[in-house]
């Protein structure tokens, strides 16, 4: 299992395009992914769940994963995240 | 490019318009190319500049009145003007006759004259919507056509995908069959109809059982003749890394006969009630039609609970 925790980098946060670009990643891989949020935890790979984070920018994301491409998968999302999604 | 003959526009419409020949039957060969047709009022009065001699040309009682209210020689000029072009048939309505030196010209000039006991209006709307009709584009597509609580929806993929077994389940539930395989679509104006390509039995092809008559099958109910095509449907067999839309932002469309309608690409693999989806899929589209888009609440109500969290985080 690999945590890690992240900022939301992009000015609005995970809005919906940036929402369905996460899941869509997420599903590539074959590993368990959450997302906590404060007391919230979602099903990474859900598109409502994620949704419902409504994370703003500046906020504290925990990403957990677990499985066989754990890591390629973290790498991948953690990427996603840090680029702002191709976003300000 | 389909082609009319004025002898084809007599055969066809001959109890419809209550039409009857006046010129001599070997002037009745020409080709009809424009879909369009004209009153040659301006014409008929000497105006013969951008007179569009390649249309039909429909005379009223306005015309034949003119007509007559010329001296012989004028009224035989004007005439003859007229018809040195190319015209491909003089319909004149109201069972009215025609003037003998018409008759006399057209004969020596090959062109046309039938007349209709319809009013001019009147045949003029009801030959428009015939050529019209006539002239449209068409094309078939290799799909399956289903009506499904009013809305046509097209479904398309490759063989084997399920779109046979998808309207079976369809009109399982209640819903319409139109074609089964092969549609033919024509357009009209803005809009498309999909039809059966022959005008036979309803009949579909399941694997594994063979020909199924839908309509003794199911009923009468079961089928339909044709339908407005309101989106394409695309079945996809599902691959693991193939992205499939998930939040219905994206408002996709595709292009038949240059009319766009949307299209939509669904996931079927073994087990997954497609029809259910189809079904869903029509539902919504009624109810985007009523400015109901649950995608688009969704994205906003998103924002602005972002927003809300956002506001927070600064008053910290």
């Amino acid at each position: 299992m690999l945590k890690k925790v992240i900022i939301v980098q992009n000015k609005l946060g995970l809005h919906a395009r940036p929402c369905s670009l996460l899941v869509k990643a997420a599903g590539k891989f074959r590993s368990e992914f959450q997302i906590r949020k404060e007391k919230m935890e979602v099903n990474g790979k859900s598109i409502l769940g994620v949704m419902m984070l409504a994370a703003e920018y500046g906020s504290e994301l925990e990403l957990v994963f677990d499985g066989v491409d754990e890591e390629e998968a973290m790498e991948t999302i953690v990427n996603l995240i840090e680029s702002c999604f191709g976003e300000e | 490019m389909v082609k009319l003959t004025v002898k084809q526009l007599f055969e066809m419409n001959k109890s419809r318009f209550v039409l009857s020949m006046v010129s001599n039957p070997n002037t009745f060969d020409k080709l009809i190319t424009n879909q369009n047709i004209n009153r040659p009022q301006l014409a008929l009065s000497g105006y013969y500049h951008r007179f569009p001699y390649d249309r039909i040309q429909l005379l009223g009682e306005t015309e034949i009145i003119y007509l007559n209210s010329l001296p012989d020689e004028l009224m035989y000029n004007r005439l003859r003007e007229i018809m040195m072009n190319n015209i491909p048939c003089f319909i004149v309505s109201k069972g009215l006759s025609v003037p003998n030196q018409m008759e006399f010209i057209a004969n020596e000039l090959n062109i046309a004259i039938m007349t209709s006991r319809l009013s001019t209006e009147k045949l003029f709307w009801q030959l428009t919507k015939f050529l019209r009709e006539y002239f449209c584009q068409s094309v078939t597509m290799h799909s399956t056509f289903v009506e499904v609580h009013g809305v046509g929806i097209l479904l398309t993929g490759k063989s084997g995908v399920g779109k046979s077994e998808s309207a079976l389940e369809l009109i399982e539930k209640g819903h319409t069959l139109i074609s089964d395989d092969v549609t033919l679509i024509k357009s009209n104006d803005e809009t498309l109809i999909g039809m059966r390509s022959n005008l036979g039995d309803c009949i579909i092809e399941v694997r594994g059982v063979g020909f199924i008559d839908v309509a003794k099958m199911f009923g009468i109910q079961a089928v339909r003749k044709e339908n407005k095509v309101d989106l394409q449907v695309e079945l996809v067999h599902w691959q693991e890394n193939k992205d499939f839309e998930r939040l219905g932002l994206k408002d996709e469309k595709t292009a038949i006969l240059g009319i766009k309608i949307p299209i939509i690409s669904i996931p079927v693999s073994p087990g997954k009630n497609v029809s259910v989806i189809i079904e869903v899929i029509a539902m919504n589209q009624i109810l985007k039609s009523y400015g109901i888009d649950a995608s688009l609440s969704m994205q906003q109500r998103l924002a602005e609970e972002i927003q809300k969290n956002t506001e927070l985080r600064n008053k910290k």
